[in-house]
């Protein structure tokens, strides 16, 4: 066992180096993207009653934008080097302390609505997969369809609507936490693992009841591929010789789907369940809208929107760094799913 | 449109019971002297003077600091609006204006303190007014416009006396003082902060307040929320009493819809920048206080750049005028809420009076449209693009659809151009749009000051680029005539102007609508469009 863990270790290491590249080009790409895009942020942001030139050329000065563009990259390579990503001229906080801030508040939501899309796509998934055609099957696949077509900002509106609005169920879908409840001590800024180290369980329950909504309203956009994946990667594992073998020797209907079938369907799922956090975490933009989350996505939209460039390319940086992390992760997954994937 | 019906029945029993169980009673003691306001913008800065400062962080700088003086509020139409005319004392007790006019004298309230409890000195004012003309940041253009330019004009006489000169008797002087920008700073606390680099401090008071104002700071979490704590000591209120509220949070929520959703569940007191419908459909309902005020100081405008042809041609210009859908236009952006600047009847073919902005004698009449763009050359018309940027597409979308259409008619092919607020303003800026839509604000609304900024000048405000020396050198004597009657003589003669050679073509003031808990009073329409948190009150 220890060799496996070991080899996984290795593969792993090899990994997050053969990614410093393909991370140095998405930096170079993302600054050089957001000089060509048209609009020119001192502009913009000078756009308070009587501001002239002088001020144009001030927060140009401020945004290191007076200087050419060769220049100003050498300048942010070296930045990045020290750490430093930046200013945002939209909070006026540094690019590094806004995302540390936010990060949590989107990873929090993302977890949850991957864990509630995972723990509603997979049942489905089973479920379509031991009876296809049927009744049951076409329903799952409706449901997905629907859930996949329907714009994540729509469902959360809905869900608000009907949760909030009419039935006064949910609490007022703004931010992560009601305004009038303290905050506990940060630790790991996932609220919900702060408030229960705090022993604050009435506060624990203020941030679930937060995230409910806006983690159901992602979730719905998700389930559809996670189903997906999980029937069909069920399908040709239930028609497999192993499972008919098991069948035929009198296993347990349990035993045969859950240790045989399933275990060794669920690597496609977690492949994709990677992606799809991935995806998530900076697609739920509008959720993180609809509800006031204060998250990274809409930070970045924000930024976009006002051509604000330290946080946009803050952003990418952040997320193309978390991609190579989840890759890893479903790597590790992977070799402990299937010990035969990490023997090289 | 999926229903929800169509979701798991699991998830849904299980959030509702989830909910079901922890539905929290509201804290109630709280909540009565606690003011909720929800925006779609956010608080950036504690110091509006830098540069991309938002409007809320003017609205937060008017709580937290005080200034020498203050505008008055006054009744228009049965709803309290800021009073140009009447500067009232905030920080000074008394002010008087030299009879030439070149000199202005405050002399400070002996009780004013700042909240780290040390006095309000005249030093304190002094080296504020001084950092707003001379560092780098927003005031210094502000305060040029009431000839307040250098440090040598604030002079301190004695400890609560300080002595401004102006080099010519100017009416925007005194008002300008009472603005967002020339806020009062704790001068020491500040300069503790300053660095060789930033010796005003810019750096530090961006993420802190040293100001006498009715509100501290408690928490500052930039692009998402403030929550403010009364300062008790403060007594500039009405009755010198110390601000209503204990506490104010200012929240904010980008979406629209669900600002009207907290407003009418209650959950939030008052709401700014609601979309029309909502705001329609919530006075509809009656449970809430709906004031609407038109913007008195802003104009939304259909802009043309007179350099760019066609639009460099007068009858080309008055073509479009007489071309635009008025009526429906309004009807579509604003749901009819606010003033129109069009469909005036001017008897004797001259405007009423010499206040800006004002209603222009101009309606739907396709016929004369097609009689100027002949005289124009152009009688089988032209193609141009009509712009607009994405942060105003609810109000903006329908009037570019009602636009194209009808200039269609004419043979005016609109391509509608949509563009993200940056790339709008870097164009606009540049002067290459040819005609689009936009919306100005003045803080002090004089006629002269808007023609000064917005018709005159190779600069960005001057959106429609109209370089006419007539019009400019009237708006430049204006500003300085101390003359009522001429004064208005001289506006008269600008808003003929604007009529006859129609630069620009005015539609409407857009209404500002504040909705409410039905327990909150004394909101105020003020000059920088958002609330004044002082001067609201729970009943």
């Amino acid at each position: 066992m220890t060799t496996g863990l070991g080899a996984t270790m290795v593969r792993a290491g090899r990994r997050l180096l053969s990614s410093l590249p393909a991370l140095f080009g998405v930096l170079v790409f993302t600054f050089l993207l957001m000089r060509v895009l048209p609009g020119d942020p001192a502009v913009f942001f000078a756009s308070g009653p009587n501001a002239g030139k002088e001020e144009i050329e001030l927060i140009r000065k401020q945004m290191g934008l007076d200087k050419s563009v060769p220049e100003q990259l050498v300048f942010y390579l070296s930045d990045i080097g020290h750490g430093n990503l930046g200013r945002s001229m939209m909070t006026g906080q540094p690019v590094l302390k806004d995302l540390r801030e936010r990060l949590p508040a989107s990873l929090e939501l993302t977890f949850t609505a991957l864990l509630i899309a995972l723990i509603a796509a997979v049942p489905l998934g089973v479920i379509a997969a031991l009876r296809p055609g049927s009744v049951v099957d076409h329903g799952v696949r409706l449901f997905c369809a629907l859930g996949v077509c329907v714009p994540t900002f729509v469902s959360g509106l809905l869900l608000i609507y009907v949760f909030y609005y009419l039935l006064g169920l949910a609490p007022d879908p703004t931010g992560r936490i009601d305004v009038f409840t303290s905050l506990p001590p940060q630790r790991t800024g996932f609220l919900s693992i702060d408030f229960l180290l705090a022993g604050d369980f009435e506060g624990w329950w203020a941030a679930c009841k937060q995230l409910i909504l806006p983690a159901v309203s992602m979730a719905l956009f998700v389930i559809a591929p996670l189903a997906r994946i999980t029937r069909a990667s069920m399908l040709v594992s239930l028609g497999s010789d192993f499972v008919r073998t098991a069948r035929s020797v009198g296993l347990s209907w349990r035993k045969v789907v859950v240790t045989y079938a399933l275990r060794n369907a669920i690597l496609p799922v977690i492949t994709i369940a990677g992606i799809v956090f991935s995806t998530m975490l900076g697609a739920n933009v509008l959720v993180e809208k609809v509800f006031s989350w204060p998250g990274v996505a809409s930070y970045a939209l924000d930024a976009l929107l006002s051509s604000d460039y330290a946080p946009v390319q803050g952003f990418v940086l952040l997320m193309a760094s978390l991609f190579v992390l989840v890759n890893l992760v479903v790597d590790i997954c992977y070799g402990i799913a299937d010990p035969r994937v990490s023997i090289e | 449109m999926r229903f929800v019906s169509f979701r798991p029945a699991t998830s849904i029993l299980a959030t509702a019971a989830l909910l079901l169980i922890t539905t929290a009673p509201s804290q109630a003691q709280t909540r009565a002297e606690t003011l909720r306001y929800v925006t779609g913008a956010s608080v950036n800065t504690l110091d509006p003077n830098i540069p991309g400062s938002t409007r809320e962080s003017f609205a937060l700088s008017m709580s937290t600091y005080d200034r020498l003086v203050a505008f008055g509020r006054k009744q228009l139409n049965g709803k309290w609006v800021f009073d140009l005319d009447t500067i009232t004392g905030e920080l000074a007790e008394s002010y008087e204006v030299s009879p030439d006019g070149l000199k202005l004298t405050f002399r400070l309230r002996k009780d004013a303190k700042f909240q780290d409890g040390s006095p309000v000195t005249a030093e304190d004012v002094k080296w504020s007014l001084d950092r707003c003309v001379t560092a780098p940041i927003l005031g210094k253009a502000q305060l040029l416009t009431g000839s307040l330019t250098s440090a040598d004009q604030f002079k301190v006489i004695d400890p609560l006396t300080i002595e401004v000169t102006l080099p010519k008797p100017d009416k925007l002087a005194l008002p300008n003082l009472a603005t967002v920008y020339p806020m009062i700073i704790n001068s020491k606390v500040a300069k503790e902060h300053a660095t060789a680099d930033d010796p005003w401090a810019t750096a530090w008071l961006k993420e802190h307040t040293a100001g006498s104002g009715a509100y501290v700071v408690e928490t500052f979490k930039p692009g998402e929320q403030v929550i403010l704590k009364r300062d008790e000591a403060w007594n500039r209120g009405s009755a010198n009493k110390p601000a209503f509220f204990k506490r104010v949070i200012v929240q904010s929520v980008p979406e629209p819809a669900t600002r009207a959703n907290l407003v009418e569940r209650g959950d939030a007191d008052l709401v700014l920048d609601l979309q029309a419908s909502d705001v329609q459909s919530l006075e509809g309902k009656g449970k809430l206080k709906v004031i609407s005020t038109p913007q008195y100081n802003a104009i939304t405008f259909v802009s043309m750049n007179n350099q760019i042809p066609p639009f460099d041609n007068v009858n080309v210009r008055r073509a479009i005028a007489y071309a635009l859908p008025y009526d429906d236009m309004f009807k579509a952006a604003l749901f009819g809420r606010g003033s129109p600047l069009f469909g005036a009847n001017w008897a004797d073919g001259k405007p009423a009076n010499g206040i800006y902005p004002f209603q222009q004698p101009v309606k739907l009449d396709l016929d004369k449209a097609r009689e100027y763009l002949k005289a124009a050359g152009l009688p089988e018309g032209f193609s141009t693009t009509f712009s607009f940027n994405v942060g105003q597409a609810s109000t903006a979308e329908p009037m570019a659809a009602l636009v194209k259409e009808s200039l269609g008619k004419i043979g005016i092919k609109v391509d509608i151009q949509k563009l993200p607020d940056a790339q709008m303003s870097t164009q606009i800026n540049e002067k290459k749009l040819p005609f689009y839509t936009e919306g100005i604000v003045a803080w002090l609304p004089s006629t002269d000051y808007f023609y000064r900024n917005f018709y005159t000048g190779n600069q960005r405000w001057n959106y429609s680029s109209i370089n006419n020396p007539d019009l400019a050198a009237i708006a430049q004597e204006a500003r300085f005539e101390p003359d009522k009657s001429k004064y208005e003589e001289a506006g008269r003669k600008l808003n003929a102007m604007h009529y006859d050679l129609m630069p620009q073509i005015m539609l409407w003031q857009p209404n500002q609508d504040a909705v409410m808990a039905p327990s909150v009073e004394g909101y105020t329409y003020e000059f920088h469009r958002q609330v004044d948190y002082r001067d609201v009150s729970r009943k």
